[in-house]
């Protein structure tokens, strides 16, 4: 154990992560808007740039330049305060995550995984669970009554997902016998745990679409009832803050689904973290496509959801994965 | 038979209201009573419960200012009633006096009479007694003066015509223009204590335009919803009475200008009543194939933001509709040259012949459209989460939507088959086989499947028009109302005197008033006419669908959620351009 191990990689995998992931929310956002146009057979941006690669960096200058509003009826401290609130987490929550094969330089095994801690799974749990903050918040500092109603359904809503997210993981858990984030990604060299899981991936997707409040569970935001609820009273770069948590919240949710259910850096020919990036994508992808196709459900739908369907299914789903692993195992 | 019958009821209303009816007049098939104030409501009442009458549906209530005309008394209220069961129509007219009329209110008898009677209000000046809530409701509530009353000048103040801008006269101009005024959130005094109210519009993205409704929310549960109307009010009644009757046709369009074609069809037909001309039977079936693909284009703007409001901007089905809507926009813009606002049904025929392009143009459209229903049919009719949305949502009775005077797809939702196509046919719709479909439950649900349904059975529609479409004039051959073609103007003295005389004056349509509807996208549209013999119509009342089915938005809201109130307004289709007028 020299500096360099304790200090230096671990800051410059900390510098590619945070970098990492705003260069990712920023042609999350292009992807997005292509993908859509796609659907909606509209081309999308291609203005700035061949295919409009230029647009997300017109896009942060455009934020960033604009005048800074703070309205006068606001809780000033929260006001300004919640948009870090809702992105460090979000930023955080990806320090687990193994987006490659380990390699060797100059002697030393270097992990592509900023902290390989032995709670790997709890921990993005626990910080995304954090994220809701910025929202309630938000909603609440704004002093308006559309985002009173949009931080009130966050909070409705983080108490009906994390149960059988939580759940789902658990199964999880007791199949490959380790929280540790390489250990799970390890166990699935020969096969992806979606197929051991399927029920536990499905939980664990749709629970993710709802803790990203993405549609069709984008009840904190809903532009066409509470005219974007939470952050109405937000501009320029405290809004990008806002907008910037949910792609990175969707990305690491992306990247969990890759690492946890479809064998994460692993795969054959092409290298490790191509694999990851292939498995982030695809789910990314399927992210914009449920967007672009589903109708938005009603908040207490998901509440009653989640409640009487998806957690008696987790719940069912862990005892059955529990018995099968005892008797396995003699 | 039928009209013996109905001549048996009038005599029965007479015996048993004696001095009641003053006066009864027939003209172009209608039949107008004449009924003195105290008697309106036992009046009402009996034509409303009458097994024998039962005219259920108030179209629409208004008021006529005869000042200009000279007459005594002043003012008269004029209710339009249709009997559902019988199919037939009454007008009944009630005489007023003085400068303030009073006219009882029909309130409880016709629930659907309250916006109706605040407007009649707001607009002429009739107050009507028993009215609970007589506000104004298209103009500000400090507005000065009722602008259809005949000494109020267009624009509200008279112009006098000045050379320059220095003129003193033009100095005092402006009168009417109402200082912007901030004004604090009101609570409404109905409101309970413990309640959120919010301010949903004017801005807002599923109000479709400039509606505004203050709901109060108990949690998300809307306890009370109060629809404000009137922010895109624009005054074509009133500005009619400058035009004549040709120059009214394109201020139709701009009323509900996502139907702009079915707008001019009522228009039109109310015209053609009150002047008793034939229309070639080429015109006609044009005419039916224009208003089914207007429906067409309406339905699919409306699938398309209906779903946009329960889903989000990017969802993809808005684009799907838009897309075939595209198709028939180009059609129109074959035939008429615009896309949004045609103009293209005309007074006498349409504006022109079709080009050779548009049968197989129409054709080629047929053939593609229904793929598109089944794709979006197939992204929504069975879906879990739309139906969550709109299932059991809004849900209304036949007898409250009766009542209510709401018509189109709303009303046939709840299982009422009243459809102007069939009830009474127009423009050659009596040699169509199509189907009127209705639902049961009278929900958001059951209104998304009826206009669907609608959208085939306008297809079936269209092709059997396009399979009958006859050769021949489209246009009817009386000089006096439609331009001669233009070879005769190059050899015709006479041909150029009508064509002077109708650019210059327009022409002039008997004395007499006349209503006709037709069954657009939204329901039934309607125009009143009041004729003097000139050439400019003296009083125009539109009854505009989505008026009368936006009142009930607050009956379906209740008990529902905040986020139904998309779900609500979407599934009644307005467009504010009509509600306000």
């Amino acid at each position: 154990m020299d500096w360099i191990d304790t200090l230096l990689i671990p800051a410059i995998k900390a510098i590619v992560v945070t970098f990492g992931l705003l260069l990712g929310f920023a042609y999350m956002t292009l992807a997005e808007r292509k993908i859509c146009a796609r659907f909606q057979l509209r081309y999308g941006p291609n203005q700035a740039g061949p295919f409009g690669i230029f647009q997300p960096i017109a896009d942060a200058l455009k934020a960033i330049f604009k005048e800074e509003v703070v309205p006068e009826h606001v809780d000033k401290w929260l006001y300004v305060l919640c948009p870090v609130l809702a992105m460090v987490p979000a930023i955080l929550a990806f320090a687990v995550i193994p987006v490659g094969r380990p390699f060797v330089l100059a002697g030393r095994t270097i992990t592509l995984q900023l902290a390989d801690i032995n709670v790997g799974l709890l921990y993005p749990m626990a910080v995304a669970g954090l994220g809701a903050y910025g929202i309630v918040l938000g909603g609440w500092s704004s002093n308006n009554n559309y985002s009173l109603l949009g931080a009130l359904r966050t909070t409705a809503q983080i108490i009906s997902y994390e149960l059988p997210m939580a759940l789902s993981l658990v199964a999880l858990v007791i199949v490959t016998g380790t929280l540790r984030m390489s250990g799970i990604v390890e166990y699935q060299a020969a096969l992806p745990l979606i197929v051991l899981q399927p029920i536990g991936f499905l939980i664990y997707f749709i629970c993710g679409l709802a803790e990203t409040n993405r549609s069709p569970f984008d009840f904190p935001e809903t532009e066409n009832e509470l005219i974007s609820g939470y952050n109405t009273e937000y501009g320029g770069i405290k809004f990008a803050l806002f907008f910037m948590a949910e792609y990175i919240n969707m990305i690491v949710v992306s990247a969990l689904v890759a690492t946890l259910f479809l064998g994460g850096w692993q795969g054959p020919i092409l290298p490790g973290w191509l694999w990851f990036f292939i498995k982030t994508a695809v789910m990314l992808f399927v992210f914009v496509w449920v967007r672009a196709s589903l109708p938005r459900a009603r908040y207490d739908k998901l509440m009653h959801f989640c409640w009487k369907f998806l957690t008696p299914l987790a719940v069912v789903n862990l005892l059955v994965t529990a018995a099968v692993v005892l008797i396995l195992r003699g | 038979m039928a009209m013996t019958d109905y001549n048996m009821l009038l005599e029965r209303l007479k015996a048993q209201f004696p001095g009641a009816i003053q006066g009864e007049s027939e003209f172009r098939g209608e039949t107008t009573l004449t009924v003195g104030a105290d008697h309106l409501i036992p009046v009402c009442r009996f034509l409303r419960d009458d097994p024998d009458a039962q005219f259920n549906h108030l179209a629409f209530v208004t008021g006529v200012d005869y000042s200009a005309l000279g007459r005594e008394p002043r003012f008269a209220a004029v209710y339009q009633l249709y009997s559902l069961p019988y199919r037939r129509a009454l007008r009944l007219k009630v005489p007023l006096a003085g400068e303030n009329p009073t006219a009882p209110s029909v309130l409880d008898i016709w629930p659907g009479a309250n916006w109706h009677e605040r407007e009649a209000y707001d607009l002429i000046g009739i107050r009507f007694k028993g009215h609970p809530n007589l506000r104004r409701i298209m103009l500000p509530d400090e507005w000065v003066g009722h602008p259809l009353r005949k000494d109020y000048p267009l624009g509200g103040e008279p112009v006098a015509f000045t050379p320059t801008m220095d003129d003193p006269p033009l100095e005092g101009l402006g009168t009417q223009v109402l200082d912007p005024v901030s004004v604090p959130p009101v609570r409404p005094p109905e409101a309970q204590p413990h309640t959120l109210v919010i301010n949903m519009g004017p801005q807002h993205p599923s109000t479709h335009g400039v509606l505004r409704v203050v709901m109060e929310l108990d949690g998300e549960t809307i306890v009370n919803a109060w629809p404000d109307i009137g922010h895109l009010h624009s005054g074509i009644e009133k500005t009619a009475e400058y035009k004549t009757y040709a120059q009214v046709l394109p201020y139709t369009d701009r009323m509900d200008y996502v139907a702009a074609m079915t707008n001019n069809m009522g228009y039109v037909l109310a015209v053609e009543k009150l002047l008793g001309v034939e229309i070639p039977p080429r015109a006609q079936i044009l005419r039916a194939i224009m208003c089914e693909l207007q429906r067409l284009a309406a339905h699919l703007v409306w699938v398309g933001t209906h779903c946009l409001d329960l889903s989000g901007t990017i969802h993809a089905l808005l684009q799907y509709a838009f897309a075939t809507r595209e198709d028939i926009m180009n059609i129109f813009e074959m035939v008429s040259g615009a896309r949004l606002t045609p103009s293209y049904i005309r007074i006498g025929g349409v504006a022109r012949d079709v080009p050779p392009g548009f049968v197989p143009a129409v054709k080629r459209f047929l053939e593609t459209f229904p793929k598109w229903h089944r794709d979006i049919a197939r992204m929504l009719d069975k879906n879990p989460i739309w139906m969550s949305r709109v299932k059991g949502v809004g849900a209304i009775t036949a007898e409250q939507a009766i009542g209510l005077g709401v018509t189109g797809p709303v009303l046939r939702s709840t299982g009422v088959a009243y459809d102007v196509r069939k009830y009474a046919p127009y423009s050659s719709y009596d040699l169509f086989d199509f189907d009127i479909p209705t639902g049961t439950n009278g929900d958001c649900y059951d209104r998304y499947l009826v206009r669907m349904e609608e959208m085939r059975q306008s297809v079936r529609i269209i092709q059997q028009a396009i399979a009958k479409l006859p050769e021949g004039p489209v246009q009817c051959d009386d000089r006096k109302i439609v331009f001669p073609p233009r070879e005769e103007l190059d050899s015709s003295m006479e041909a150029l005197i009508h064509h002077f005389k109708l650019v210059t004056e327009g022409f002039h349509p008997p004395e007499g008033e006349v209503y006709a509807c037709v069954e657009a996208p939204k329901g039934e549209i309607g125009y009143y006419i009041v004729s003097d013999g000139g050439p400019k119509p003296y009083r125009l009342k539109i009854r505009g669908p989505s008026f009368s089915n936006l009142q009930a938005s607050s009956l379906m809201a209740k008990g529902h959620m905040f986020s139904d109130m998309v779900a609500i307004i979407g599934s009644i289709d307005i467009t504010l351009g009509e509600v306000d007028r």
